[in-house]
């Protein structure tokens, strides 16, 4: 098994999951999220397909029980939406009523709100992830979370680690084309060696 | 003048008999091939046995050959309880389909590098793969083939399923043999094909049985596990799974597994080292042993939200 040293870097970068873009806590009131895009990025798609990499594992980390659905299609030239449902206030909506999960060929479609639901709906393509959620902050109402001291002096520690680590692949990368360059003159002098040899 | 001398002389020893003094360079490389460096190098740093001393002899050193696997000292590492690591396992599998992501278990044995490894069936309180499909092997035109069929078997046989294997065509993804046909399933000599894909019957999976309708039974909804390079790994559940339902599944695998140390013998030491829980695109996460989370504002039903 991987040594602890190296898995617990891995374990230290979790530092980004717990803040950055996305980091957030949704109010009370958002029951769930429903995205809808294609798989590549032609098409418009690219920003949304950021926003699901980058900001939605954030999201989710800091609002584990809000379901946050994504369905992915084939169809680049289908729409890429992203649906914020509500609670509207006083109805006593829980979010765990049964929906179809995340479906990576197109078939868990955004559910129509329930009753004592509304939705809010941002049209996501051919826009950066930035700005989706921008206006998804906005719209959700969210608030983003505040780094802790621990965290701060954690991330510092990942940067350095990650300096530290580009430059030692530089120096290794540099070391290993310098031996791979050797072992290819000495094949080439074998081969020559070797013709040479053929010919008399 | 002198390299072009030396390079003829190199070329006409290649038709001769063995060179009469060593050369220091291999003798397939005419000189005037090599790097200048190293050719200048070679012809000023050539030695031979008669002159004193030359280069000292250092002694080689032995590589330290470890007995056991390697074990880690464990208190850096950052430890987590089972919901804490759903929430950041959950978090990195957002938005993925919920029945195809599965959590991941590794457990570290302190043990010998030889000696006997683990190696078992467990049946999970809630299975995790769903999609076993059983070849028998048996007698043809045996009540045994019809039974089997009627169980679900997807291919039944003996020559004729040796045949079709041979051809490539391997519908199952698990095989069994019926006692009556092991010496045919031997004689085949298909163990070069089944072999590398774990489908080779043998009496110690308890592949290779009297009573087909059983092992098969205990098939469906079974998943082996072996010890590789000191770590049993076995998928324990679907990311779609309550913390529950995960937390029921990796107890009765620890407990199964404690079962099969404690059956090894005596005179090999075998012990728990750590367990860590990963998912299908996430990092791993070593537990703690407890289930609640470290945060008391994290509930278990916070984490069984669809995904």
């Amino acid at each position: 098994m991987v040594g602890v040293i190296r898995r617990l870097n891995q374990l230290t970068a979790l530092v980004r999951i717990r803040n950055g873009p996305g980091a957030a806590v949704l109010p009370q009131d958002v029951t769930r999220i429903h995205m809808e895009f294609a798989h590549k990025i032609n098409g418009g798609h690219m920003g949304p397909r950021k926003f699901w990499r980058d900001a939605l594992p954030r999201l989710k980390y800091w609002n584990p029980a809000v379901p946050m659905v994504v369905n992915r299609s084939n169809n680049q030239e289908g729409p890429a939406m992203l649906t914020l449902y509500f609670r509207e206030p006083g109805s006593a909506f829980t979010s765990d009523i049964p929906q179809p999960s995340s479906s990576t060929e197109g078939f868990a479609k955004a559910p129509v709100p329930a009753p004592g639901e509304r939705v809010l709906t941002i049209d996501m393509k051919n826009r950066r992830s930035e700005a989706i959620l921008k206006e998804f902050m906005d719209k959700s109402g969210a608030v983003a979370v505040k780094m802790t001291p621990q965290d701060e002096a954690k991330l510092r520690e990942v940067e350095d680690l990650e300096a530290t680590g580009a430059i030692d692949r530089e120096k290794v990368a540099k070391m290993n084309a310098a031996a791979k360059r050797e072992k290819q003159m000495i094949a080439q002098a074998h081969s020559e060696a070797a013709a040479i040899k053929a010919a008399l | 003048m002198a390299s072009l001398n030396q390079c003829l002389a190199s070329l006409a020893r290649l038709n001769l008999t063995a060179p009469a003094r060593p050369t220091a360079v291999a003798s397939t490389i005419p000189k005037f091939l090599l790097p200048t460096a190293t050719a200048t190098a070679t012809a000023s740093s050539v030695r031979y046995a008669s002159g004193g001393g030359g280069m000292r002899k250092r002694p080689v050193k032995k590589k330290k050959v470890y007995k056991t696997f390697r074990s880690y000292d464990l208190s850096p590492m950052e430890q987590f309880s089972l919901c804490d690591a759903m929430r950041y396992l959950r978090a990195f599998e957002v938005g993925r389909p919920p029945t195809v992501v599965k959590y991941e278990l590794a457990v570290k044995l302190k043990t010998h590098k030889s000696g006997p490894v683990i190696r078992n069936r467990i049946r999970l309180p809630y299975p995790v793969k769903t999609d076993t499909r059983i070849g028998v092997v048996c007698p043809e035109d045996s009540p045994m083939m019809v039974e089997a069929q009627q169980l679900g078997a997807v291919a039944v046989g003996q020559e004729s399923l040796f045949e079709s294997i041979r051809q490539g065509n391997i519908p199952f993804n698990k095989l069994i043999c019926h006692v009556d046909s092991q010496e045919a399933l031997s004689k085949s000599y298909l163990g070069k094909i089944l072999g590398p894909k774990g489908l080779m019957p043998n009496t110690k999976t308890k592949t290779i049985t009297s009573d087909i309708k059983a092992t098969m039974q205990e098939l469906i909804g079974a998943d082996e596990y072996r010890e590789r390079t000191g770590v049993v790994r076995l998928a324990v559940g679907q990311l779609g799974f309550t913390p529950q339902m995960l937390s029921d599944n990796i107890k009765s695998l620890m407990s199964m597994l404690k079962a099969d140390i404690n059956n090894i013998d005596d005179s090999y030491t075998k012990a728990l080292d750590e367990i860590v829980l990963s998912s299908t695109n996430g990092p791993g996460f070593s537990l703690n042993g407890i289930f609640l989370s470290a945060d008391e504002k994290l509930k278990p039903e916070h984490l069984q939200s669809v995904m």
